[in-house]
Order: structure tokens, then sequence, then C-alpha cells
């Protein structure tokens, strides 16, 4: 078996030597370099706009701008475009850095001069420039597409529960823009080759993106082909089809050879991107107890003058937690800011920032241990689905963690734990996020030279999922994972579930697992059928499949190889196709990843920044497909979401709505000497009513609950509750003259 | 193309030449910081002068003790008599930057870097240290990084060296040469108020090459230590810093330097501090009293009033640390 073992990463060497190919270094003849010039604004309008400067530059082939871009095809919204409006389609002005022209040249640094030479002029007008000055236009989303959660959730009348309970908790949390941060800048590179459009680009899901690039350039889909190869760091912020694609696609029309446009570091963080800010008011009641009585949250987050994009943020009060009366309110304000990509973990991430700290200050107000509040609130079943949960073994989670960071030695009352001059803290969270099902296709093929292949479209980015997936393919056929190759990323290939929202493992390792049972079925028909097999005659179910060969289960020496029987029968390979139907999954469950995470801070009382010393998680994620990368991923979840919850924060100038921080010097994710220790551990339990290999996603759940552990641990530190994050020395600084 | 000549002088006396020459000339030496402003169009030279092939990077101890530091010495320095006569030196070098950088950022670059500010860094925003006279964006923006000593109505920045803020509390000199000679500015001179000017960021003239730091001769320097509070363990400015150097003889504070950092448009000496310490013994409630004399005079604005508490709490830190060490 290699499920279960600890494989290295398949594609490690070559990011370790230097052959790993990502977008940024596709090469093609005679390509040439496109650069965006943004608005110096973010509210108005363009009054001209004056390109001849750039035009006469050298080395400049085109400047594309409202004027002369071509007509686009189809409407954003049905095309599920990222916003509602199409690159350079008119003159208005929404946000800081919208894209207003495109310059192209024979090199990328005379894109860049010609760049600074389009002279823009601005009308500009009043601009939103924060929540709170957005919050008088607060309402209720109006959904661009389909919705995906109600605005409104009432059950069980809950501002007169929470009235009548005995503890209360009325708080309201802050949380900023986050960006995704990643180091590989968004690009494209496209070539158009005869009417066909060939797109490289940075992508978390090739045929989604085909989809939109098609429809927008009035191009048939089976037209245009979309590779994504390694992604360098992705987390959600490349899940669409930002404006530069679009506009390489067009300039390499109107130029001829190809373009590729690489965002610059600026526009990753102003224009691809980020989670919106969020205010969060929770009002928790409960008895005297623990006994939860009522939940009532309500979420308000910024969102684009254009169009209403809710976040998520009910998720846990809707389903974390036994409680009998609930109201979950949704509602957007207008701002003057560019379009959100989901950033992991969507929702469950804030969400829980702010219910995992509520509960944290309701077990203060009941004088109760935070841990033993959860356990006394555990919810069997999905209180809104009515069914119960499938592989929910968070109580095992709880011991287990609790175990192991020796939690027993926490005091219970805060300010009360000092160890030389650091306040000493612990905090703990829960955590969960839903299982998701995505229809996904994939093939394994098993070839006449003894190895085998794995083709899917889906996108590496980081995750080790290339290595996983085959791990899944070498138990399935019985070839052993070194004769195992994949391709991948690319639209040619049958289409995976996309690359985010933690359905790789579910929905395309599903795919990939039927695949590979279909394959290995397929040789064995081939094998019993034939007269001069060994294997002849034997039914099919009588036959195993190990170390690339296929053998009689009664008497394991008779049997052959994969490659003789293919050779013998003149077949250059079994190939099948396993597709994931999102139906497919027991319909009597719910189904969700599980977790808790255990957190020691230490804070210095002269200069008062949180460390985060020691770190424990422990999830339930059914079966554990590899160990090292799944440790690996849960210990950068955990590192992202404390970056996030510490340090993290994409700021907007107060007057103007510009970004100040749109660079890694001010925007602050974690250093290396920022992680502490952390102790990951799994309570594995395949889930096989979610999947039938037993596995389900790991990328998202890592992350939900730190926040709030984080912030659950500040304040049994100090007693200093914060609620905006992230959480800076500026917030905990009159600590040094209260501690003297 | 937005072109300039490039030059690689082989001598200080050909440096100083080029740049008496080329009245729109920068020098480069590390590049760290230079580099990301001709990138983003903020510094358009001319001429660069590269000064790198000029070697200036001993360390050379003078008769007496005291020692001359090269302008080209790298900050990633690591001289271990150095860090015995003058720990607050070496430590601030360490709490800066990243490896990377500090191995390519030298003593000269260090001190004539320019202000972080975002306001200054991103060209959306009016900035008069960038252009005279355009107006300061950061007045009515986010103000959370500002100082809160020795600002005008023109410039709120704060300068970004941790190194400077230990020369400034060593007494140390920086030495220039241009083709008139040479000659020795204190470092608490180096660097300039923004007032009416705040574009004239330092007092060197246009032509003139930073070519060493000289620090006094020993033993004042060799109690000393520096204490950075940031957003994160590395790789970040200063939110407030103190470098502290005190001279205790007979049980009592006879001579001390109290300088702070990422809280004023240049290395911050604090008197008061220093007043406050004088001929006290070096106990919690003079310490106290010096971390708080520190604060006095702050002019805060609501983003960054936590920094008088921060600036408290780093200069606690570091007399504790020399209390305990004494």
């Amino acid at each position: 078996m290699s499920i279960g073992t600890p494989i290295t990463r398949i594609e490690a060497p070559s990011k370790v030597n230097g052959q790993a190919v990502y977008t940024a270094d596709v090469q093609l003849p005679g390509m040439v370099h496109a650069v965006m010039v943004g608005s110096t604004i973010a509210a108005g309008r363009l009054r001209a706009i004056d390109t001849r400067a750039a035009e006469s530059a050298p080395g400049v082939l085109a400047v594309l701008t409202h004027r002369n871009v071509p007509r686009w095809h189809g409407t954003p919204d049905d095309l599920h475009y990222v916003e509602p409006r199409f690159p350079l389609a008119d003159t208005e002005i929404h946000y800081h850095d919208q894209c207003v022209a495109v310059v192209v040249a024979t090199t990328r640094e005379q894109a860049a001069y010609a760049a600074g030479l389009v002279a823009v002029e601005y009308e500009a007008r009043p601009v939103v420039a924060s929540l709170d000055a957005a919050l008088p236009t607060a309402h209720e989303p109006v959904w661009r597409f389909e919705p995906l959660f109600p605005s409104v959730v009432e059950v069980g009348g809950p501002k007169e529960a929470f009235a009548g309970s005995a503890a209360k908790v009325d708080a309201e949390y802050r949380t900023p823009y986050h960006s995704h941060a990643p180091i590989e800048p968004n690009a494209t590179v496209a070539q158009w080759e005869r009417g066909r459009l060939n797109i490289h680009k940075t992508s978390q899901d090739v045929h989604g993106d085909r989809r939109i690039i098609a429809g927008a350039l009035g191009v048939p889909a089976d037209h245009v082909r979309v590779w994504s190869t390694l992604v360098g760091g992705a987390f959600g912020n490349k899940t669409t089809v930002w404006p530069h694609t679009l506009l390489a696609a067009v300039a390499s029309r109107q130029v001829g050879p190809p373009v590729r446009l690489v965002t610059t570091r600026k526009q990753v963080f102003t224009g691809h991107g980020h989670q919106p800010p969020i205010i969060q008011h929770l009002r928790v009641g409960a008895d005297a107890d623990g006994t939860l009585r009522a939940i009532i949250h309500e979420t308000t987050n910024g969102t684009p003058i254009l169009f209403d994009d809710p976040e998520p943020t009910i998720s846990p009060s809707a389903s974390m937690y036994a409680v009998p009366a609930l109201g979950a309110y949704v509602r957007v304000a207008d701002m003057h800011m560019p379009a959100p990509a989901l950033l992991r973990t969507p929702g469950d991430g804030p969400g829980m920032f702010a219910v995992g700290s509520a509960m944290d200050e309701l077990s203060y107000a009941l004088n109760l241990d935070p841990l033993e509040l959860r356990r006394r609130n555990h919810l069997a079943h999905h209180p809104l689905k009515r069914k119960p949960w499938s592989g929910k073994q968070l109580l095992d989670c709880y011991a287990l963690g609790a175990e192991r960071f020796g939690w027993d030695r926490r005091a219970p009352r805060p300010r009360a734990m000092r160890d030389g001059d650091d306040w000493v803290g612990f905090g703990m969270s829960s955590a969960q996020r839903l299982e998701p099902h995505t229809a996904a296709t994939a093939t394994v093929a098993i070839l006449d030279d003894g190895t085998a292949e794995v083709r899917t479209s889906i996108a590496e980015i980081g995750t080790g999922n290339l290595t996983t997936l085959v791990q899944i393919a070498a138990d399935g056929t019985g070839v052993p994972v070194r004769r195992f190759g994949i391709v991948s990323g690319d639209t040619d290939l049958p289409e995976a579930a996309p690359t985010h929202g933690s359905r790789s493992t579910g929905s395309t390792g599903t795919a990939v697992h039927l695949a590979a049972q279909n394959a290995r079925l397929a040789a064995t028909r081939l094998a019993v059928a034939d007269p001069r097999s060994p294997l002849h005659g034997l039914p099919t179910d009588r036959v195993g499949a190990a170390d690339g060969r296929l053998f009689a289960v009664d008497a394991p020496e008779r049997g052959e190889s994969y490659q003789d029987l293919l050779r013998r029968n003149h077949v250059k390979a079994v190939t099948e196709e396993g597709h994931h139907d999102p139906n497919a999954k027991n319909q009597q469950f719910a189904f969700a990843t599980f977790g808790a995470h255990f957190t020691e801070v230490r804070i210095n009382r002269n200069v008062p920044r949180v460390r985060v010393t020691r770190h424990v998680a422990v999830f339930a994620i059914g079966r554990v497909l590899n160990p090292k990368t799944a440790r690996n991923q849960a210990q950068g979840g955990i590192v992202f979401a404390a970056g996030q919850t510490l340090s993290e924060q994409l700021t907007q100038d107060p007057a103007t709505g510009l970004f100040v921080t749109p660079a890694f010097t001010d925007y602050h994710v974690p250093v290396h000497a920022d992680v502490g220790e952390i102790d990951v551990s799994f309570v594995e339990e395949p889930d096989y009513n979610a999947h039938p290999h037993g596995a389900k996603g790991l990328g998202e759940v890592v992350c939900v609950g730190v926040h709030a552990a984080i912030a659950n641990a500040v304040y049994h530190a100090t007693g200093i509750r914060v609620r905006e994050l992230p959480i800076t020395p500026d917030k905990l600084a009159r600590l040094v003259r209260e501690s003297g | 193309m937005r072109t300039f000549d490039y030059t690689s002088p082989r001598t200080v006396d050909e440096a100083v030449r080029l740049l008496a020459d080329h009245p729109g000339a920068d020098v480069i030496a590390g590049g760290t910081d230079l580099v990301t402003l001709l990138r983003d169009g903020i510094r358009t030279p001319t001429h660069l002068v590269d000064v790198n092939g000029l070697g200036l990077d001993e360390v050379s101890w003078q008769p007496g003790g005291a020692v001359r530091i090269g302008a080209l010495c790298r900050n990633a320095i690591d001289d271990p008599a150095l860090g015995r006569a003058y720990p607050v030196l070496v430590k601030a070098l360490r709490a800066g930057a990243s490896p990377q950088i500090r191995n390519r950022a030298t003593f000269g670059g260090n001190l004539l870097q320019s202000v972080r500010c975002p306001y200054f860094r991103l060209p959306e925003f009016a900035c008069n240290r960038r252009t005279p006279g355009a107006g300061c964006a950061a007045l009515h923006g986010d103000s959370r990084h500002h100082a809160i000593f020795g600002t005008s109505e023109n410039c709120i920045a704060v300068h970004p060296s941790d190194c400077a803020v230990a020369l400034l509390a060593l007494d140390a000199h920086v030495l220039v040469q241009s083709t008139r000679g040479t000659r020795r500015i204190p470092v608490a001179e180096l660097h300039r108020l923004p007032g009416r000017t705040p574009h004239e960021e330092h007092a060197l003239r246009r032509d003139e090459l930073i070519t060493a730091v000289e620090l006094p001769a020993g033993p004042f320097g060799a109690h000393s230590t520096y204490v950075k509070a940031r957003d994160r363990a590395s790789f970040a400015f200063a939110l407030a810093s103190a470098a502290a150097v005190v001279a205790v003889r007979g049980g009592v504070v006879r001579r001390s330097r109290i300088c702070l950092g990422g809280v004023a448009p240049k290395p911050w000496r604090s008197t008061a501090a220093e007043e406050a310490l004088r001929g006290r013994p070096l106990d919690d409630a003079v310490i106290e009293a010096a971390a708080d004399a520190a604060t006095r005079d702050a002019q805060t604005r609501p983003d960054n009033a936590y920094k008088v508490d921060l600036v408290h709490g780093v200069v606690r830190q570091a007399l504790t640390e020399l209390r305990e060490q004494s």
C-alpha cells in the first residue's frame, strides 16, 4: 500500500534543481511583453488619456485603452467573470490601480517604461475608503449568481432566547483586508494559432477559466486550450480569470506574436483578490451550566461598488454548536475596492475568529473551562440539514489535543501565568469545514512498458496533490508509485474538480480512485479471457494486483505482470476513466472535516508582540493519504492563519481609498523566526460515507480556528481582549504600563 | 527608456570628482534601498556612481582605541572585537532587515537610506520629501507608523535605520570626502529634521561621499544594548526602538546615552531620560523614571499614540538588561 506512507512530493526534485516551470517561465518563439497601467485614484472617471508618448517609445507595439480595446463578447454575468465589467470597458474608475491601459512592447522593460508615459487625466469623485464609511449603505446582498448560502437564518426565536439567557456575550469582531500574498505573481502567456488560442496562466481551475476566456473573446471553447503548470502559491487568488488574462489574449490577437503579461508585485496586492474587511456582531446566550440558548450573528463585509459579494462568515454559527435558537444575518456595504476572491478559508476563517472568540468570552462569563464549554455544546448532527455528521471525531480531537498540549496546566483566570518578563497564555478553538463535492473526471492508463499514468486537469498549487493522486492510483492498480507518472494542468485532459475549496482529495481523488479500479478491472478481464495467461479462467474478483503484477488471490505465485500481459496481447495501454458524481455521496449524512487548535502565546511586558511559541492541532479528515504532505499542509495552514491573526493587513488610505501597503515590505507575512513549535496529529478513521477511498479535504480546515485560538490565548495571557485583527503590538501597548 | 550613465570608479578621488561633475548623480553601494526607489521612479538620477570598487571595507582600530568602520563594510559585519566594545551597534545591525539584505547593505548606505513612509514610496500620493511643496498625504492618512517627535506640518515620517540609532548613542562621527577635502560630521548632526525642507534629508553636500564611520574609544560603549519593537520577529522596521549606553561607577550612573528609533525623522536622543539616570542607581524606580522621561513631549496622533507606551517599554527593557549585566 502506498496510501498512508510519507512519500516525498513527486515534483519536489524539479523545484529544487530549477527545472520546475511556472507560468512566467514559459517561453514562446517571438514572444513580446505587456504591462498594465493602473488608475491612481479609487473613484471617478477618466477625463482624458494620452497614449502618444507611450506609442512612440522604443519597442512599443500597441497601447490598448477603452478607446481601442476590441469589443468583448458575452456578458460578464453570463460568463461568471470576476466582476460585472470587462477590462477597459468604459471610463469609470471603481478602485485603486484599476487597469486603464495596457502597453505591449518587445521587452518587458520597454513596456514598463512606456507604461509610465501614458498620461491620464482623472475626474475624481467622493470615495468610500473604509468599511466604517460604507456602513450607511449596508444591505442584504443581491446575489450575482445563484445563492450559495442564505442571507437570513432564523430558528427558534433567537432574540427572545438571548434576552432570557443567564450568561451573555455581546461583542463586535473585526477583520481587515487580508491579501492572499502568493509568492508567484499572477501571470498569463497568450498565443494565437490560426484562430485557436493557447493560454498559459496561473490557475487553480483551467477548465473553469477556459469557459470565461472563450466566452469573453467570442471563440468556441474547444478552440481555447489553457495550461496551468506548477503554481507558486494561490490560496484562492488564482481561482478565477482576472483582467490581465483577457488583456494578454486581446493584445496578442492585436499585435500577432505571443504576449506575456506578468503582474507586478503591487498589482498582485491591489487587483488580484483579497478577503474584504468584515465586521461581525455576535450575541451568544447560555444557561448557567454552559448550555447554549442562542446565537445571533450579524455580519457585514465590504463589497465592490458594482456588485454584492457576501462573505459566508455565518457558517460556523449555523453548524458548529448545539444551539436551539439561531439568528444569522448577512449584509454587505459598498466600498471603492477591487473584486475580492475566495481566500483560504472563506467564511469559516473570519467566522470562526468571531464565534471562537465569543465562545471564549462566554467561558469566562460562566467561569467554565473553554474546552469544557465546547464539549457541552457538541453536535452530532448538522443542525439545519438535520442529518448526522459522518466521521465527526471532534471529541477525540479535543481529548488528544488537550493531552498533547498540556491543557490541564492552564490557570483558570487571565493574566495569571508569568515566566520572567513574559506573560503566558493558553487558548483553544474548534475547527470545522464543510466537505464539498464537485464533479471530476480522470483517466488512468496502464502501459505496456511497465509504467502507468494519471491524466486529469488538476493544478498543483503547492499542496502535494499530484503525489496523493498518484498514491491513490498506485493502490488502485497495483502499479508502484515510482512507475507512475501524472499529467495535469491542461484543458486537453479530463476535467478535474477546481483546485480550491478542499476538493482535490475528495472529488478528483475519487475520480482517480475509480479510474484506477476500472483500469485494473479492464486489464484483469483481458487476463482471465486470455488462454495464454496464467490467470485464464479465474473470476475477476479472485484476481489481485500488486507490484505491477496481477495474481490469483488464492495462489499469489500464480500470475503475471501487466507488462507481459499487455505486450503479449499487443495492447499499448489499458486506459480507463473514472468520474466522481457529487450526488454519489451517502445522502443520509452531512459531511465536514473537524479539528481542534491549542495555542500557547508569550508576550514580553516591555516589548508586547505576540509570539506563538507552541501550537498543537489535531484533525479528523478521514483517511490520511500521505502523512508527510498532510502534516506539511497543516503546518503551512496554521502559519498562514497565524499571519492573518498577528501581522497581515492591507491598509487603505482613509482619505483616498488608495492602498498604502501593496508590498511585502509592509504587508507582513510571517517570517521563519515567527514560527514556533507546531505539533500536528490526526484522529484517523476512514470516512467511506464521504468518498470511496475514505479520505477528505485538508487544505482549509487547518486554518479554521487558529485566529480565535491565538486571540483567546492573548486574552488569557494579558487580560486584554483584542477583537480586531491583526493583533499587532499597538493593540497591546498598554500592557507596558499595566505590568510595570 | 529612462536612461542614466553608470560609472564604477576605482578611487575615492575619482568618485567624488564624478559627483562634483554630475549634479544629477546618485551613489549606489549595496543598492538595497536605491534599486527599489529607481524601480518605482521615486529617484531619477542622470548618473549612478557605483562605489563598490573603492575598498573602504575595513575595520581599523586607531591608536588610542577609536575604531574606524569603512563606509562599504556590510551590515552583516561580524567582528568579535566590535561586539565586545560596542554591543549596541552589533545588536542594532542584527535587528535590521534580513540576513540577505545585511549581506548587501553598507554602513554608508544604511545611514543615508530614505524614509519608509508609504506616502513617500507610492507616487500616487503627495509628498513634500519627494516633491518640495507638493503637500503631505500622510497628515490625513494612516499614521500608525509615523513619528511622535521632531515632526513638522510638512512631514511626519520616521527615519528607518537601526544602525544610526546605535551610532548616535555611541557619539559616532561620519567621515566624508569631496573634491574640497575631508570633514567629520557628528551622527547627531547628519540627519535633518523636516521643518520646512523635508526634502533636505541630511547634512551631506551633494558632492560628498561617506568614507567611514568613526566610533570613539571605550570603555563608554561597552555597557550597552539595543531593543527593538516591531510587528513580527524579524525583517520589519521598528515601531519603536531604544539604544542605551550606561557607565555605572560607585553604584550610580555617571554617564548615559538613551537614543530612540522608529519615533522621529532622525535618530532621537532623549536627554530627559539621560537626565533621569544621572547620579542615580540603576534600580526599578530609576529605570521607570527614565523610561517615562523618554516619552516626554511626545506629540501623538490617534493612530500612533501607542508608540508612547512602546518607547516606555523598550527603554525599560534596555535598561533592565543593562542592570542585569552589571
